[in-house]
């Protein structure tokens, strides 16, 4: 109790002192959570959005090569193309050629080159995979054609376009699936393998006023919307879900018909160290294919989500701990200057026979109470300004890179060919949640003691070590 | 009590040596009451320093109590201080931010006296000095008088063998030196201490037993004092 009562008396006779040296470490402190929540915080949301594009669970994700671009003059083999000449316009698939005008053309189509779905069941046996399931990532484009289209004057009109993703019902576990959760309805079945039913995505969903029980139209075929399900809002998730075996049946790649096909592999390795070797003997199975982990896709993410990661991981860990540094160097020249300021004082208490330590307990109980007082403030500002971040900082985008280009809709005409192809990235807007982990504060409590014991430790340090005689001969 | 032989004590200022104490030899009888007077500057504090274990000769031996305390390892003389040696400065040297019982407590706590016993303990010496309605208040708050009457009773709360006394009334009035020279006298007499009392002032030396006269670090002893204190009875 002496202890105490000498320390609080000591800390209120230098109150402005020991007020300065807490509030640096609450400012050192508070930066160091607001840096390390605000971090989190973006991490969380980067991994939000790449486990969104490819679920939970998986770790290495497969697809097939991006088909070249077609020459200009030719379309690509099996292409869906319209010719516009002199007789009107018309619309060629498949070799077949019709008057398209009035008509509602609808493609669902792979923007990648397919891959045999025999090498999923290769993957799935090579060493260290756990698991491994095939999808189709397909995109529907329809385009309705004006009764004019052809003529002078007519114009080929936007497409409208949603994402469809053929889903392997028998490994629910990986895919973008995995990571939804059912708004209303239910998920597929083993029943539905080779049903014309439909999962959609709630934002879709709402926009396009779909229910459980209506109906959307896929490449002219009519499913049934079985259930809504919702995504981690920051991803980016595919617009309608439907049974692998019926988008085979209906969609079509750069060589025809997608009949026991994927365009995409799931893998998930049995631990994070697997997944490099992993991802190299997947290149020997599939050479050709791209073969993507989480953190080189990772490194594709752009947009000011990216930039805001690299801010609080470079310049917001480095500011911080310039300022910690800062502080704990200001409390200890200050403890240093309050004990030379007292060195009679200890050098009395040495002559009445108190050891040395006993005085450099005092000394660095005073600096740990000080430091202590310090953190409980900076915890509290580090919690204000995560909370202040995740209040007013704007949502973050992320340009995501989707697999390949878009469907295969060319034209050849007087002006040339164009072609239709949604853009290669698509953007995602994310929220910022700073968020403070009992690590965090674990982390603070730490600093503020080790602050407290450095200033002490300095400060006391040649205290401990003077004669009682030199320390009594000091003038105050 | 002490038997100090051939101790010297030398400092080094750059590449001068300023020889502090030379050649002392002295010793100090159980209960005796020694005043040591001299100017300033010629040793006095030194070896005061030297026999309150505050520092280390050059070279010579000072034995208190049969112990070498120059050859002793600093905590073991820290000990010997804790235990059986009590202090008196003259700039009273009390902590100002504790209250004279507090200031008082402060030179028990080496010896991990249990805290009740430390308040009765504290609580008689506040009484001994006549500060008992005082206890609480800050050294602030106390006269200079009041302060050097809690230093002696910190000096004193664990019963010393031996009270070191240095210039204990130079920062005193004529009034309150006299009272503070007769409490130390009146303590000295009670409690069979050793006193050993440094003064520049030679009406207070001469109430000593003996006197001794440091001169550019030589101890000459001026022989038992007939006109001073008389033997305690």
């Amino acid at each position: 109790m002496f202890f105490v009562t000498y320390l609080r008396r000591e800390l209120r006779r230098r109150m402005r002192q020991a007020v300065f040296i807490a509030l640096g470490l609450a400012v050192g402190i508070g930066l160091v959570v607001v840096v390390t929540a605000a971090s989190s915080g973006v991490k969380k949301a980067q991994a939000d959005v790449l486990s969104s594009l490819y679920g939970v669970g998986t770790d290495v994700t497969v697809t097939g090569a991006t088909p070249k671009p077609p020459k200009s003059g030719a379309a690509p083999k099996n292409a869906q193309t319209f010719q516009v000449g002199p007789g009107g316009a018309q619309f060629c698939s498949n070799g077949k050629c019709h008057n398209a005008a009035g008509q509602t053309i609808d493609n669902l189509g792979s923007p990648t080159s397919p891959i045999s779905q025999s090498k999923v069941a290769a993957v799935a046996r090579l060493h260290g995979v756990t698991a491994a399931a095939g999808g189709l990532t397909l995109n529907d484009t329809q385009i309705k054609l004006p009764k004019n289209f052809g003529q002078p004057g007519g114009s080929l009109p936007q497409p409208k376009s949603f994402s469809v993703d053929g889903v392997d019902i028998g490994h629910s576990s990986l895919g973008p699936l995995s990571s939804a959760t059912v708004k209303s309805g239910h998920s597929f079945t083993a029943a539905d393998a080779t049903s014309n039913v439909a999962v959609v995505d709630s934002g879709y969903a709402t926009a396009n006023s779909l229910k459980v029980g209506s109906a959307v139209t896929i490449d002219k075929v009519k499913f049934t919307v079985i259930g809504i399900v919702g995504q981690p809002q920051s991803g980016s998730p595919p617009d309608i879900y439907i049974p692998l075996a019926r988008a085979q049946a209906i969609g079509t790649g750069p060589d025809g018909k997608l009949k026991n096909k994927v365009n995409t592999i799931y893998v998930t390795a049995a631990s994070a160290a697997d997944i490099p070797a992993v991802q190299k003997e997947i290149s020997k199975v599939l050479p050709g294919a791209t073969v993507t982990t989480a953190s080189s896709l990772a490194s594709q993410v752009t947009g000011s989500l990216s930039s805001t990661a690299k801010l609080a991981n470079e310049l917001g860990k480095w500011l911080s701990v310039l300022v910690l540094i800062a502080a704990f160097a200001v409390a200890g020249l200050l403890t240093m200057a309050a004990v030379s300021r007292r060195a009679r004082e200890f050098g009395t208490l040495k002559a009445l026979g108190w050891r040395s330590r006993r005085i450099v307990a005092q000394v660095l109980g005073e600096s740990v109470a000080m430091s202590v007082i310090g953190g409980l403030v900076g915890v509290g500002l580090g919690l204000a300004g995560a909370a202040l971040i995740t209040r007013i900082a704007p949502k973050l985008s992320a340009n995501v890179p989707t697999a390949g280009g878009g469907p295969r809709l060319a034209t050849n005409g007087p002006g040339g060919s164009q072609s239709f192809s949604p853009n290669a990235t698509h953007t995602v807007l994310v929220p910022m949640h700073a968020s403070v982990t009992a690590e965090v504060l674990a982390l603070a409590v730490v600093l503020a003691v080790a602050g407290g014991l450095l200033a002490g430790a300095l400060g006391s340090w040649r205290i401990g070590r003077l004669r009682p005689a030199a320390a009594l001969a000091r003038v105050e | 009590m002490y038997k100090l032989t051939g101790v010297n004590k030398i400092y080094q200022k750059g590449r001068r040596t300023v020889p502090a104490v030379r050649d002392l030899d002295l010793v100090i009888e159980d209960g005796e009451w020694l005043a040591v007077q001299g100017r300033t500057g010629h040793g006095k504090t030194t070896l005061l320093q030297l026999l309150g274990g505050l520092d280390r000769p050059t070279s010579g031996i000072v034995e208190f109590d049969g112990q070498d305390l120059a050859q002793l390892r600093e905590a073991q003389v820290t000990r010997v201080r804790a235990a059986s040696i009590g202090f008196i400065f003259q700039t009273f040297n009390l902590v100002p931010t504790l209250s004279a019982a507090e200031n008082v407590e402060a030179a028990l706590i080496p010896l991990g006296t249990p805290a009740a016993q430390r308040r009765h303990r504290v609580n008689a010496a506040l009484v001994s000095v006549g500060l008992d309605d005082r206890a609480r208040h800050l050294p602030s708050e106390l006269s200079g008088g009041q302060q050097q009457r809690v230093a002696i009773a910190r000096a004193l709360v664990k019963e010393p063998k031996v009270l070191l006394a240095d210039e204990p009334t130079g920062n005193l009035d004529e009034g309150t030196r006299d009272e503070i020279i007769g409490l130390l006298e009146k303590l000295w007499r009670d409690l069979g201490l050793t006193l050993v009392l440094v003064t520049h002032d030679s009406s207070l030396a001469r109430r000593a037993q003996r006197v001794g006269v440091m001169n550019k670090g030589r101890l000459a002893m001026a022989g038992l004092n007939p006109g001073g204190c008389a033997a305690r009875p």
